[in-house]
């Protein structure tokens, strides 16, 4: 049904009450326009912004749109769902757009290459916008051998960076998340993303922002707005507020620039993996591994990886477990002795000179005999594909291998990541497994899950995994991954980020006062509300 | 003094799979230039088909139109991708030489 209503009579309205866009939506649904959108406004913004970025680069029919749609999360009633996308070149068609946005009241939703799988890549996270794909903005720079500093656009790839590093010869790595390929460095640190180098918590290593604001100015975040801008990679801070957090999992601007600290390729890398057979070793893992992390010993971001996460990358569900009911650890522990896997598979690297890697080596060894753990290197792990593709991440090589895991439970592919956040305590990880499969088990999905270490943090990070092409299931995720947000957060344990169809859920477990101050800051950055309405719960 | 901070590594372990074709040169501050079908496939698809993840794709003689529509719409569990990403004028050559091209037989497929 298509219905026409005047401005005022759709403010304040849900979105059963909104105009349709004319789109065929996801699961029937049809994709309405933003709260207060009229469908001459819709047009009038649509024509405006080709004569922007010109009509090849803006998509607003059914079939045009459609690439932007394509979504693993869970979307039973399609209300995630894109009503066009606009594509500029520059920050000055950037500039432009947002001035569109304001006049004609369309929400933009911003992305860079819009590939982070399993949080929603291009849809967004409330109804009636226009995706501001920022691909095509994909300059690198700068890159400062000296400072092992780059500088780069948001569509620059991971691949594209390390394409430059290796076409000149210069010995930087990148850091990588799993979907390095085709992910980008401003996407992915924007949202809080990480990878497995020492580099991997990418905030930290990220310096200098140019921001769109939603009023069309630029700002230089750092020593960016100086007179002489020569430290903009070099010194993070500036002087006063250190505002560039404020454009990390926000919607108070569009980052078209940012800069990033390269880490030096190291005289020797030597990733190894440790082996454990029970469930219950992560405690001890957990307790092993926290001090050797903190003092930086081990210096990389640690992931332990269970068997049924690494078991999905190459195999299907199918070939360990014909049951409906969830695969029992028991199942998953027999399939794994078969691929050289325990049941968890803990990876970390050692980084520097022969003589460093020696010392930390035999530290690292000791903690790990003392618990049990079968500490195994690419002597004894030649040729099996787990350790191939964890050493490969923590060098920053390049792979979407655990891209498998999404056709575990059927071809349609569905994968909604939910990420809890806990001190890095052994003990805090029994009551977080037992609660996990206790609501996955009720919604009749696997567990899937790894445990990452940061620093002194620990994310229980569960990839739930279902086949979207059965309409049912889908509404079974959706309903599941609800009732884990809300059953850790009584526990206490939140999500460091979530998709876009869960933002305003989690943003609930971070409170009300924090919640009001977001609010309270979007509307004084934004008070047309024309960037990502809904990213993070701020609306 | 200028150069790298260390000398180049001395025990790398293999990288990802999909490096092997050189890459493509982008100069500072410049746009990435349109890309063969090589590197388009060098650069996405091959992370994928025949790295185990998606199924192989190269000489089965795919419908090059199948290929495009595959590419924009992701088929099943396989990512869509825009035209933002994959030019019209890529694509095209792509899904051409796809078609027409043989099979790389060390491609692997599950």
């Amino acid at each position: 049904m298509t219905v026409t209503l005047d401005r005022r009579g759709l403010l304040g309205a849900g979105v059963a009450g909104a105009a349709s866009v004319g789109l065929s939506g996801v699961a029937g649904a049809k994709p309405v326009l933003a709260k207060g959108m009229r469908k001459a406004d819709f047009k009038g913004a649509i024509a405006a912004m080709r004569a922007v970025v010109g009509p090849e680069w803006v998509f607003a029919d059914e079939d045009a749109v459609r690439p932007w749609r394509k979504t693993y999360v869970p979307d039973p009633s399609g209300r995630h769902a894109p009503v066009g996308a606009v594509c500029p070149g520059t920050v000055e068609e950037v500039q432009a757009l947002v001035k569109i946005a304001n006049q004609f009241r369309q929400p933009l939703w911003p992305v860079s290459t819009g590939k982070n799988m399993g949080y929603g890549m291009t849809s967004t996270a409330a109804p009636g916008q226009v995706v501001l794909d920022l691909k095509r903005m994909n300059r690198i720079i700068s890159v400062d051998p000296e400072l092992c500093t780059a500088l780069v656009e948001p569509g620059v790839t991971y691949r594209q960076l390390k394409d430059y590093l290796v076409e000149h010869n210069l010995p930087l790595w990148i850091d990588v998340p799993t979907v390095g390929p085709v992910a980008s460095p401003v996407g992915n640190t924007l949202d809080r993303g990480v990878g497995y180098t020492p580099y991997g918590e990418h905030f930290m290593v990220q310096c200098g922002m140019e921001v769109v604001l939603p009023n069309g100015e630029i700002l230089r975040t750092g020593m960016g707005s100086t007179r002489n801008p020569s430290a903009w990679q070099a010194f993070k801070w500036g002087y006063g507020p250190y505002l560039d957090g404020l454009f990390t999992q926000s919607n108070f601007g569009v980052v078209t620039k940012m800069g990033m600290w390269l880490m030096p390729a190291p005289p020797v890398y030597k990733p190894f993996v440790v082996r454990h057979k029970r469930v219950e070793d992560v405690a001890k893992i957990v307790e092993a591994m926290r001090p050797l992390r903190i003092s930086n010993i081990i210096p990389n971001v640690v992931l332990m990886m269970s068997a049924g996460y690494q078991l999905a990358m190459f195999q299907r569900r199918g070939e360990i477990w014909d049951h409906p009911e969830p695969v029992t650890d028991e199942a998953l522990m027999a399939a794994g002795a078969k691929v050289g896997l325990g049941y968890w598979n803990t990876y970390f690297a050692l980084y520097g000179t022969p003589e460093m890697i020696a010392a930390n080596e035999a530290i690292v060894r000791a903690a790990f005999a003392a618990i049990d753990g079968e500490v195994l290197t690419e002597a004894e792990m030649q040729g099996n594909p787990y350790f191939h593709h964890h050493a490969t991440l923590m060098q920053g090589g390049l792979s979407l291998e655990e891209v498998g895991i999404v056709r575990w439970k059927g071809a349609g592919g569905g994968l909604a990541w939910f990420a809890p956040v806990a001190p890095a305590k052994g003990n805090e990880t029994t009551g977080q497994i037992a609660l996990a499969k206790q609501i996955l088990g009720r919604h009749g999905f696997d567990y899937t899950s790894a445990f990452a270490i940061g620093s002194r943090e620990l994310h229980h990070i569960i990839a739930l995994l279902y086949d979207k092409s059965d309409p049912e299931e889908e509404k079974r995720a959706d309903a599941c991954y609800r009732e884990l947000v809300a059953g850790f957060g009584e526990r206490g344990w939140a999500s460091y980020r979530t998709g876009v169809h869960a933002m305003d859920l989690v943003a609930q477990q971070y409170g009300a006062v924090n919640r009001a101050f977001n609010a309270t800051l979007k509307h004084a950055i934004d008070p047309n509300h024309i960037l990502a309405p809904g990213k993070s719960g701020i609306a | 003094m200028r150069g790298p901070l260390f000398l180049a590594p001395l025990a790398l372990v293999a990288g990802g799979t999909a490096l092997a074709t050189a890459p493509i040169a982008q100069k500072l501050g410049e746009p990435l230039p349109p890309r063969t079908p090589e590197q388009v496939y060098s650069s996405t698809c091959a992370y994928c088909h025949g790295a185990n993840v998606g199924p192989v794709i190269r000489g089965r003689a795919l419908p090059a139109a199948m290929v495009e529509m595959t590419v924009r719409q992701g088929r099943n569990a396989m990512p869509a991708f825009r035209p933002s990403e994959i030019s019209p004028a890529e694509l095209h050559g792509l899904a051409q030489w796809i078609e027409a091209g043989p099979a790389d037989l060390k491609e692997k497929g599950q």
